[in-house]
């Protein structure tokens, strides 16, 4: 373990899809990464750092990369003193990325235990390190139910659409007064929805906007092959045929009760956004990472019709949110979007102030079906992250 | 170094004895529950030896050189007509095709006799004179090759014998006769029923009686009743009860209703309503062992409704010659549902809860094991549906529930998803397509926010019929090309899809042992989960120690939710010396760990301190 404190870095959450990607690019910038997080199965935690490194194609970073496996419900992190010592010298900074994402209300107790029970250990661990900045990668949706701007200041409400926005919530509050208290200098990363690398289409986990798209690509392959191999009687009841083209007329109406956007980032944008903070000295505060032209439900239509071979998805924004006569492929698609159903008409817009400070060079790449296509024949290329 | 190379002739006998070895014993050729009619020359010779079953037994003998050819050989095997009717039979069992045995058979004998072989004619001593004048020349025989097919079965834990006769009395009267003629001889018997004893109980190195001729079934419809010889399958008395508009209480197809109910008492998922032991019978008749005849409801009567929780001696108290049964209503709108579970949990307490509210008919936790095996017509494809229903499914246990539509409106109202019958005829006959289904991993993210939430959705089952494109040939895919279009018949008969057909008759739950014999580890405790997981555990760290398949069976609850019974399995390979020593050993300390349970709680009773005492007091076993 390093302990240059300016290049060293612990890091939480490495095997996730943004822990993963700002890994790579800590790595690529020449620091000390101490990887806190867990074993798998199959894998244990160095291992599967190991892959990391060839999935990224990164030069061996040699003793620049440690793994250590943390329990962060225990005292020290469940480390031997020794090796706790040694970890608290690498802490220059603490890079705070591990998160439960489920939106489900019946994983609360797992999403509050990982996203906020484990909040003591971590600060301990700030504090007994002494280290010089703590970085916590939150979400810009932490700014809970509401419409309108968010500003790039600490939370207000506590009406959330959903468990994790309120766990992610409760969590900038708790690091945001020890940090207070303790002087510890933090900065609250604030990311939007994040998808695949813009430039190579590459991806970890194949959630958030792949979703919607994967559901389509599995109702259809469900009809083609009934028009194909079974004459297609079934599909013709509900108005789904083949046309000529090849193409599919899927008729699927996506239904949202108010007009809004999808907020989205490219994973590498959002890396180098965090690089630009960490980077940056005096950069405490809070970061909106998002986009400030985002897509609405009718490009993203399009892009799917477009990718997939389909005709006959479209967006309709009625109040009620239902829509009132599905055929079985609506009604299905219409369960499987319905906990990212508020972040696909969002009203809510995001302040970039500070972060367009510190990031003056960086701006959102837009969302265009090229990106949108790459992105998804990786994720087609890997079976939507079943290979 | 000498290659040992073996012939065509050596590789077809041995692959023909493979499958006369893997004979599983549970007489499925003696009832006719594919409707291709029986085993001719089984139906009207009686004896096991002319059914399949025994033909197979006696191959395997004669191709062993266990036996001579006897008379009987030579009668046995040229009364096989070689329809085939055993091959759909035992196919839809096992996964066999018991016509080439049959064949050999033939071949074999005719061989042997091509060659000058002498036919060896057991000689009629004294005892076997006698037991003729009582029940007939052709029904008592101490010839070797009938004797053969009632010496063994596939219980691990006994030694079999060889019994000097064989006897099929037709009446309670000759059951009396033979009793005390035996007596006077000092000579051991036991009684057999059809033969899949798991516990051993239906060998003697004196008579084996089997009772196969006394089929009598006797409807009182005022009274609710029917009365039943001994000879009689559940299959056969519940398809004639069926006729007439009355469901009864019964297990497993091919077992004998009387034998069913003394030895351990019925067991099956309407026991939640039915009840177990004596709650199923209105009365029965016995033959003492002195020859004397009485009913269960005479003042002077044995006290056969008390229990004694200790081993059984291998010889039964009595002869039971009928048992009187309730006839149960069965109304228009039963139906059948599976309904899923992420874990055993939350299965326990769905079942318990219907149960204690006396919701719905009949209720069984099945795991992955059974229901996969169940389903699939073959062993390929069982694998397949466990990995499906397990882990692409998330659904390690599945809840049977049938019953009429107001419990399965209280089941909706409990806000459980359901597989409903439409969606299960998609399921079984789509299986197939659900293994390269990529659509099944969507259904999983459904499940996210809540578990199986996706059934809810009223066009799923359309969507998935859609998807899976349900038709029998698609089940039919790979069996065996000449059995094909029997089976597409089959599988496209409605009852075959239909949950409370299949729950009443149970011909798919005689596939739970296709791929492997077990011992069913049965006993009847609370529906408490963290004691039913730890005994769990011990049996499972038991059969792994042993290197033993083992598989959760199935739960169901009885007497108002209050207790269960509980079927966890090990299975063995039975031609294995070394699998049977480690079953047998497994087993033992499975008991030990069961008593151990049984003591520590007060609350658990084995199904094998059962055995023999089946017609006890359901209160017996459940309040100790």
């Amino acid at each position: 373990m390093h302990d240059d404190a300016g290049h060293s870095i612990v890091l939480t959450g490495a095997t996730g899809f943004l822990g993963a990607f700002l890994l790579a690019g800590l790595l690529d910038r020449g620091y000390h990464v101490t990887v806190l997080g867990r074993s798998s199965k199959e894998r244990g935690l160095s291992d599967r750092m190991s892959d990391l490194v060839r999935w990224f194609s990164l030069a061996d970073p040699g003793e620049r990369l440690c793994a250590l496996v943390a329990d962060f419900s225990k005292k020290h992190l469940g480390l031997d003193d020794a090796t706790y010592g040694r970890l608290c010298t690498a802490a220059g900074k603490i890079i705070h990325c591990a998160s439960d994402t489920s939106f489900a209300e019946r994983n609360r107790a797992r999403v509050m235990a990982t996203n906020v029970n484990s909040l003591p250990a971590l600060l301990d661990l700030a504090a007994d390190a002494r280290t010089k900045h703590l970085y916590y990668v939150s979400t810009a949706y932490a700014a809970g139910m509401r419409e309108g701007i968010c500003m790039e200041t600490p939370i207000s409400t506590d009406s959330f659409t959903n468990v994790y926005e309120e766990s992610k919530a409760e969590a900038e509050g708790i690091i945001g007064r020890y940090c207070e208290n303790t002087g510890v200098p933090l900065s609250i990363l604030r990311p939007s929805i994040v998808y695949g690398h813009s430039k190579t289409g590459r991806a970890l986990k194949f959630n958030a906007l792949y979703s919607p798209v994967k559901s389509l690509s599995c109702v259809r392959d469900i009809f083609i092959k009934d028009i194909v191999e079974q004459g297609g009687k079934r599909s013709r009841q509900w108005g789904i045929n083949m046309g000529d083209d090849g193409t599919l007329c899927l008729p699927l109406a996506i239904y949202l009760p108010i007009r809004g956007t999808v907020n989205l980032i490219p994973v590498d944008y959002f890396v180098e956004s965090a690089l630009c903070i960490i980077e940056h000295s005096g950069s405490s505060g809070i970061y909106h990472i998002t986009n400030d032209n985002p897509p609405d439900m009718t490009t993203l239509a399009e892009y799917s019709e477009r990718f997939l071979g389909l005709r006959g998805i479209r967006a309709v924004w009625d109040p009620s949110g239902k829509n009132p006569a599905p055929n079985p492929a609506e009604e299905l698609f219409d369960r499987f979007i319905e906990q990212y159903r508020p972040y696909l008409s969002d009203r809510r817009t995001f302040d970039r102030s500070r972060t367009k400070s510190i990031t003056p060079s960086l701006s959102t790449p837009a969302f265009t079906y090229e990106i949108f296509e790459r992105c998804m024949d990786y994720a087609v290329a890997c079976d939507w992250g079943n290979t | 170094m000498k290659e040992f190379i073996m012939s065509d002739r050596e590789n077809t006998i041995h692959d023909v004895l493979k499958i006369a070895k893997n004979c599983r014993h549970y007489a499925m050729c003696k009832i006719d529950f594919l409707g291709t009619g029986v085993c001719a020359s089984g139906l009207e010779k009686q004896y096991v030896s002319f059914y399949p079953e025994g033909r197979m037994d006696l191959y395997a003998a004669l191709a062993e050189g266990t036996i001579p050819v006897t008379e009987k050989c030579v009668e046995i095997a040229d009364s096989c007509n070689l329809c085939g009717k055993c091959d759909f039979q035992c196919y839809f069992v096992n996964e066999m095709r018991p016509s080439k045995v049959m064949k050999a058979l033939k071949d074999h004998v005719s061989a042997y006799l091509e060659s000058g072989g002498k036919i060896v004619s057991p000689e009629d001593d004294t005892v076997l004179t006698e037991l003729k004048s009582i029940v007939g020349d052709f029904w008592a025989t101490n010839d070797s090759a009938v004797r053969i097919t009632y010496h063994h079965d596939l219980c691990p834990h006994v030694t079999f014998k060889m019994p000097e006769y064989v006897v099929m009395p037709n009446s309670h009267e000759e059951i009396s006769s033979i009793i005390r003629l035996l007596s006077n001889h000092k000579i051991p018997y036991v009684v057999r029923g059809n033969g899949a004893s798991s516990h051993g109980l239906v060998f003697s190195e004196g008579v084996v009686m089997d009772l196969n001729r006394m089929k009598s079934i006797d409807f009182d419809e005022k009274n609710w009743s029917v009365k039943v010889g001994p000879g009689v399958a559940s299959y056969t008395l519940q398809s004639e009860a069926g006729k007439r508009g009355y469901r009864v209480h019964t297990a497993e197809p091919a077992s004998l209703v009387c034998a069913n109910i003394m030895t351990s008492g019925l067991l099956s998922t309407f026991s939640t309503t039915y009840g177990i032991s004596a709650d199923n019978f209105i009365d029965a008749e016995f033959i003492a062992r002195d020859g004397s005849f009485f009913s269960l409801n005479d003042r002077t009567a044995p006290n056969l409704f008390s229990f004694n929780n200790a081993l059984s001696e291998h010889e039964a108290f009595a002869i039971c010659v009928s048992v009187s049964m309730k006839l149960h209503p069965v109304t228009d709108d039963e139906e059948g549902i599976l309904v899923p579970f992420e874990s055993l949990e939350k299965a326990l307490d769905f079942a318990r809860e219907c149960a204690t509210r006396h919701i719905g008919l009949a209720i069984g936790i099945l795991g992955g094991e059974f229901v996969s095996s169940f389903l699939a017509p073959t062993k390929k494809l069982a694998a397949e549906a466990k990995d499906i229903f397990t882990k692409k499914l998330g659904m390690p246990y599945l809840v049977l529930f049938i019953g009429d539509r107001y419990a399965l409106r209280s089941v909706r109202d409990m806000g459980q998803p359901a597989i409903d019958q439409k969606l299960f005829k998609t399921l079984s006959q789509g299986l197939p397509a659900l293994h390269s289904a990529k659509w099944l991993d969507l259904l999983k993210e459904l499940s996210d926010d809540e578990p199986f939430s996706y059934l809810r959705l009223g066009q799923f089952g359309d969507l998935a019929e859609t998807a899976l494109a349900p038709f029998p040939t698609q089940l039919t895919e790979d069996i065996d090309s000449d059995l094909r279009p029997f089976f597409e018949g089959l599988y496209s008969r409605p009852e075959m899809t239909d949950l409370v057909w299949l729950n009443t008759f149970r011909i798919l739950s005689s596939r739970y042992c296709r791929e492997k014999p077990c011992v069913a580890l049965v006993c009847y405790l609370p529906i408490d989960t963290s004691l039913i997981d730890e005994i769990q555990d011990g049996l499972r760290d038991i059969a792994e120690k042993h290197h033993l398949k083992n598989e959760f069976g199935f739960i169901t609850p009885i007497d108002s939710g209050k207790r269960c019974v509980w079927e966890y399995d090990y299975y063995f390979n039975h031609n294995d010396s070394d699998e049977i020593s480690r079953i047998q050993l497994a087993t033992h300390e499975a008991g030990a760990l069961l008593d151990e349970y049984s003591e520590k709680t007060g609350t658990i009773r084995q199904v094998r301190y059962v055995v023999n005492q089946g017609c006890c007091r359901r209160e017996n076993l459940l309040y100790l």
